[in-house]
């Protein structure tokens, strides 16, 4: 017996997300307990069978969140407009008008 | 789930009919899904000229992540190049599923065979160029992918999820760096004027020539949900006044909002020029397809034996 | 200030911190330009995280720096001349082919993680800290410098060539890394650095050692019989820690501060 992991897509055009998985002995059969486990509420609109040796995971912290670099500039957060951006507008105000 | 070619198919009209309505009617389509042969070289046309935009668009950027001004400034272009790369590598993925190798792709770009988006044909002068790009050129491409959200190719439109995502710090960052000049010396408050003048064009251009909606293939079939024109007038909408606000003048004497109908007016942009341009002759299409032709050849050895390695 | 550097071991210290930076920003320049252009999208993308990570641990450095000067970080970065760059050589080195960079940045991460690890313990308490999170980041670039290796050496006679001449030509600036710091002798005396450049560099080559001759690459070393440790067989390349550089360290200067210079005073 072999596990196989099911991907479920929950509407159409939706992303595929895990949903759980399967033991069968081949991934014929696999599917049929797919569906069975998966789709027999008609909770999905399409499935991926995916035999589980054939996934690689990575779970480690220093990979996935390195901790010594500040990396707010990759993110809308990293920068603040507002105090240059309310200057910037005074002074374009402030010239517009006559002396 | 590679999409398969079909060479001597003959297709079913009523299939062909049934598909249509599928898409018209907001319906998506997975890669492995069967597809009319129109359907599939019309979204891969679409989707390589998008990777190939991405990954040309890399250029001009590139050229100053070794000038970057300050320490903030060179990681946040670096990440932002990094990205557009990162963006062709995905777009490309989509388009191999549609049946061609990433190879024959890069290869047709570099042979001038595909085109990329106009703004990429064009130099950079200054470190305004830059701050132009990055808050303008984004813009109106934000544009224009947050109508491919709902494309009726799902694959497409999950990818685009993704990227408008990822990208959504770069237009900040543009515009940090506009406002930031914009309240700093004459000098730079000029750089970012002249800049302006130099890139309101090919801005103006950027969505494409008016066409009509019957004829435009790629609406028909759903694989962009809104036609050209609209998008530039929401491009203008949303960005002229923060442009205005900045003291900056767009080179346009006939700019202005027709509040009867409730558009914007403008020059005639000359579209000869666009078609110019994005047909290999714009003033630095040769220069960067052959950077592009130069690092693909000076790589080719890595490429190689990565290709080794997979045999193995 | 920790308890641990007193006024005198500043300058020392100081010297430390500009030589920790500038070997992350001068290197992460250098791969930086890599960025847009790589052999591989994937690949681009990876290099191009290495390069920001550089870059981030050079801004993390000029920050300590600017703490205890009062110059901003950016101003040491972009206001300095280049002879006052105390960055090593083996960073400046214009860059040249893929198997160039690989062995150029595998090099140096391998000799970077032995001098990190050890400043993990350094009396000065925000070098300590912040070497602590670097350590950890580091996995990473360690784990892609090693695949890369192992993969130009063992698939393709081309690649391998081409690694063994990159490798040849970069050791004797590698061993540079190692070139004694001025007021060295200061630094270890109050802990802020916990073991000796010469230390350092005989961990190094320790570690280094098998592990080349394991893939049959070039490692100039060889063990010297009164002490048992491995000593290079090469010169290496000194003069960077005094701020003597190659002229492709003032190349990449006028490159990179070309916008700045417009105006040092403005705000960009």
């Amino acid at each position: 017996m072999a596990v196989f992991e099911v991907f479920q897509q929950a509407r159409e055009g939706k992303a595929f997300e895990h949903g759980g998985n399967v033991v069968a002995p081949d991934a014929e059969m696999a599917i049929l307990y797919a569906r069975e486990f998966y789709g027999r509420r008609q909770e999905a609109h399409r499935l991926w069978v995916v035999p589980r040796e054939c996934i690689v995971e990575i779970n480690d912290p220093d990979l996935l969140h390195p901790p010594a670099v500040d990396r707010s500039y990759r993110t809308v957060g990293g920068y603040s407009v507002r105090d240059t951006l309310r200057a910037t507008r005074g002074a374009v105000a402030g010239s517009a008008q006559p002396d | 789930m590679v999409a398969t070619v079909d060479t001597v198919e003959v297709e079913d009209p009523a299939r062909v009919e049934e598909f249509v309505k599928h898409v018209q009617s907001g319906g998506k389509v997975e890669s492995g899904d069967w597809m009319p042969e129109e359907y599939r070289k019309q979204v891969l046309r679409f989707v390589e000229m998008h990777a190939n935009s991405e990954l040309m668009g890399v250029l001009p950027e590139r050229e100053w992540i070794n000038k970057a001004p300050t320490l903030k400034r060179k990681l946040a272009l670096t990440a932002k190049v990094q990205d557009e790369v990162g963006h062709a590598e995905l777009l490309y993925r989509v388009a191999e599923d549609l049946g061609k190798s990433r190879e024959a792709m890069l290869q047709d770009l570099l042979d001038g065979k595909t085109k990329f988006h106009n703004v990429f044909h064009y130099p950079t002068y200054s470190w305004a160029d830059v701050a132009i790009i990055a808050w303008l050129v984004d813009a109106a491409a934000i544009q224009s992918q947050k109508a491919l959200l709902d494309s009726s190719y799902a694959p497409y439109a999950r990818t685009m999820q993704k990227i408008c995502w990822e990208e959504s710090f770069h237009i900040k960052h543009g515009y940090d760096m506009v406002v930031t000049m914009m309240n700093g010396t004459q000098q730079q408050k000029d750089m970012i004027q002249e800049a302006l003048n130099r890139w309101w064009v090919p801005l103006v251009h950027f969505h494409g020539p008016p066409t009509s909606a019957e004829k435009d293939r790629d609406l028909y079939y759903r694989i962009k949900a809104k036609p050209n024109f609209v998008l530039r007038q929401e491009f203008f909408s949303k960005y002229i006044p923060k442009i205005l606000e900045l003291g900056l003048t767009i080179p346009d004497p006939e700019l202005r909002f027709d509040t009867e109908a409730k558009e914007w007016r403008y020059s005639d942009p000359d579209w000869n020029e666009l078609k110019l341009v994005v047909t290999g002759h714009g003033p630095k299409t040769e220069d960067r397809l052959n950077l592009r032709r130069m690092a693909y050849a000076d790589t080719e050895w890595v490429r190689e034996t990565a290709a080794r390695i997979l045999s193995v | 200030m920790s308890d641990n550097a007193t006024n005198t071991d500043t300058t020392a210290l100081q010297t430390l911190l500009t030589a920790l930076a500038d070997d992350e920003f001068i290197l992460g320049y250098r791969n930086s330009e890599w960025t847009g252009i790589a052999p591989m999208l994937e690949e681009d993308v990876a290099f191009s995280s290495m390069s920001q990570d550089e870059i981030g641990h050079a801004r993390l450095l000029y920050q300590m720096l600017a703490e205890l000067t009062g110059t901003p970080a950016d101003r040491i970065a972009y206001a300095r001349e280049p002879g006052e760059f105390l960055n090593c050589q083996l960073v400046e080195r214009r860059k040249l082919d893929w198997a160039h960079a690989i062995a150029r940045y595998f090099l140096y991460d391998t000799a970077d993680h032995v001098r990190v690890e050890s400043l993990t313990r350094s009396s000065y308490a925000p070098l300590a800290n912040a070497m602590q999170k670097i350590v950890r980041e580091e996995k990473y670039h360690l784990m892609h410098g090693d695949i890369w290796v192992k993969r130009l050496a063992g698939f393709s006679p081309d690649a391998r060539e081409r690694l063994t001449s990159a490798l040849e030509s970069l050791w004797p600036d590698a061993l540079g890394m190692f070139e004694p710091l001025p007021g060295e002798a200061e630094l270890v005396a109050s802990g802020i650095l916990p073991s000796a450049t010469s230390d350092m560099q005989a961990e190094w080559l320790e570690q280094v050692a098998p592990y080349f001759e394991s893939l049959g690459l070039p490692c100039p070393v060889e063990r010297d019989a009164s002490t048992g440790r491995y000593v290079p067989t090469v010169e290496p390349v000194y003069g960077g820690r005094r701020g003597e550089h190659t002229p492709e360290l003032a190349e990449l200067w006028e490159e990179m501060t070309s916008v700045y210079r417009l105006d040092p005073e403005a705000v960009w």
